[in-house]
């Protein structure tokens, strides 16, 4: 059986990158409606 | 409790959620044996996707209602729509190709999915600097629903375009994606975070949402 | 029906009036179509790629360039004489007023692209003679999908600030998928092989212009009313 390969650098790259995003997000909509 | 306040806590929900959703996918859902821990990617990758082409549909039907109704929350949800599509969109083209890497060999492919989230995100920018750029809110609103309705029906031809351009155009792969029919522990874990990812589209537009009526109130409108 | 013919024809035949009594703009369209075919001629290397192989995007990057100029051309007339005001408050139809656009913009493009591809045919030694009257047909097609949309864009973008530019950023998307059947027909054809195989593009063609058409002309005039 071929070996699985490994590619975990990648996984948790991605799982990174959507957090920031939608961490991200929330906090562009909290500055918005806070101002002022 | 006020709408921005009920898009809060949605959103904070979702967010928790989203936690749980890493959690069972990083550690208790098993690893695809020809792709490896990779494959994984599909978890967020996927929702996001259906979620970025879905706002946009709603962004077309709530243009289509505001243009023959005239009714402000239609034209509000629409606005909200398209700037939470925008964001998923986003997801899906930044672990596309964080995906695309180890399995492809490449970045970037031209497979369907990208290509087709690819143009969407184009309407997206699109229909969000046609917003920006009509100072009049009425007519701005009017003219981004023209825009929406056109965006919701170019959807179809984006798919049908990028099908008839791959079926003909078969590219050299290194692994193949994995098939859509997922075993158990797998679809359990897709459904969930499908499920969380909703949960996010419903949060971020009540918020977005309330932001438009915050601005509108402060502007006098 | 008539009625609509009628006010659509007086709309188009002012605009082309206006277009050729001046010139410049179809002059320079054309001349633009010429230089970009230059460019494309040195941007490759002849020894390493057969025109044929990029025959068909030149072709159609090219006729793209020239529908963008020509669709920045339309509005602008209206804007710089206040004109649009005029053709609001007189009787004219909204839809008729669309339709008047949407020929006179499609005028303009035929234009340039009847000296446009001559022009291609002579830089890059392609043969199109058995396959005119097919390429001269996907070419009218697509052109049509593309006017269609950016007509009506035209009037979205016209009282913003970089209309132009805007116009380039919102016609875009709508610009690829005609984009992809009128290339992959073309390349069929060029390269001598059966219809038979572009059959699922020239639907998709077809497709685009009945259902972007009807939007356009039915949406516009939720652009030009208060």
């Amino acid at each position: 059986m071929p070996e699985v390969p490994q590619n975990a650098g990648y996984l948790v790259a991605a799982y990174v990158v959507t957090a920031v995003i939608l961490l991200g997000y929330t906090f562009s909509l909290y500055r918005r409606s806070s101002k002022g | 409790m006020s709408l921005l306040h009920r898009g809060r806590w949605i959103t904070l929900l979702g967010l928790a959620l989203l936690a749980g959703v890493y959690v069972r996918a990083l550690a208790f859902t098993p690893v695809e044996r020809l792709q490896g821990p990779a494959q994984k990617i599909y978890y967020l990758h996927v929702p996001a996707a259906i979620w970025a082409e879905t706002a946009m549909v709603l962004v077309g039907l709530g243009s289509i209602f505001y243009l023959f109704l005239k009714d402000r929350r239609l034209d509000r949800f629409a606005a909200a729509s398209a700037e939470v599509g925008t964001v998923f969109a986003a997801i899906v083209l930044t672990t596309g190709p964080i995906w695309g890497k180890p399995i492809w060999g490449t970045w970037w492919t031209w497979d369907a999915r990208l290509t087709s989230t690819l143009l969407l995100f184009f309407l997206y920018i699109g229909y969000l600097l046609l917003r920006g750029a009509v100072r009049d809110p009425a007519l701005g609103a009017r003219y981004a629903a023209v825009l929406g309705i056109c965006g919701m029906c170019l959807v179809p031809f984006i798919h049908l375009s990028v099908y008839l351009f791959r079926t003909l155009h078969p590219q050299p792969i290194i692994l193949k994606p994995s098939a859509p029919s997922l075993p158990g522990s797998m679809l359990a874990t897709w459904l969930f975070s499908l499920g969380v990812f909703t949960l996010l589209y419903v949060g971020f537009v009540t918020q977005r949402y309330a932001l438009s009526l915050l601005w509108e109130e402060r502007n006098g409108a | 029906m008539a009625e609509l013919l009628r006010q659509a024809w007086a709309v188009a035949r002012k605009d082309l009036l206006l277009e050729f009594r001046t010139r410049t703009a179809i002059v320079s369209a054309v001349v633009f179509t010429a230089l970009v075919l230059t460019v494309f001629n040195f941007g490759r290397d002849p020894t390493a790629v057969s025109a044929l192989d990029l025959a068909p995007t030149i072709l159609w990057v090219t006729f793209t360039f020239a529908a963008m100029l020509a669709l920045n051309r339309a509005f602008q007339l209206e804007l710089e004489n206040q004109a649009l005001e005029g053709l609001l408050v007189s009787p004219l139809s909204r839809t008729s007023l669309y339709w008047g656009k949407l020929l006179a913009n499609l005028a303009f493009v035929a234009v340039v692209e009847s000296v446009g591809l001559p022009l291609f045919v002579l830089f890059f030694n392609v043969p199109v003679g058995r396959v005119l009257l097919p390429l001269v047909a996907v070419i009218a097609l697509a052109t049509v999908g593309f006017v269609a949309v950016g007509t009506l864009f035209s009037a979205l973008v016209i009282r913003t600030r970089f209309a132009e530019l805007l116009l380039v950023v919102l016609l875009l998307p709508f610009l690829v998928p005609p984009l992809i059947g009128a290339v992959q027909v073309t390349a069929r054809l060029l390269g001598d092989r059966p219809l038979s195989e572009a059959v699922g593009y020239l639907k998709l063609l077809a497709a685009y212009d009945i259902v972007f058409v009807s939007l356009a002309s039915f949406l516009f005039r939720f652009t030009v009313d208060e």
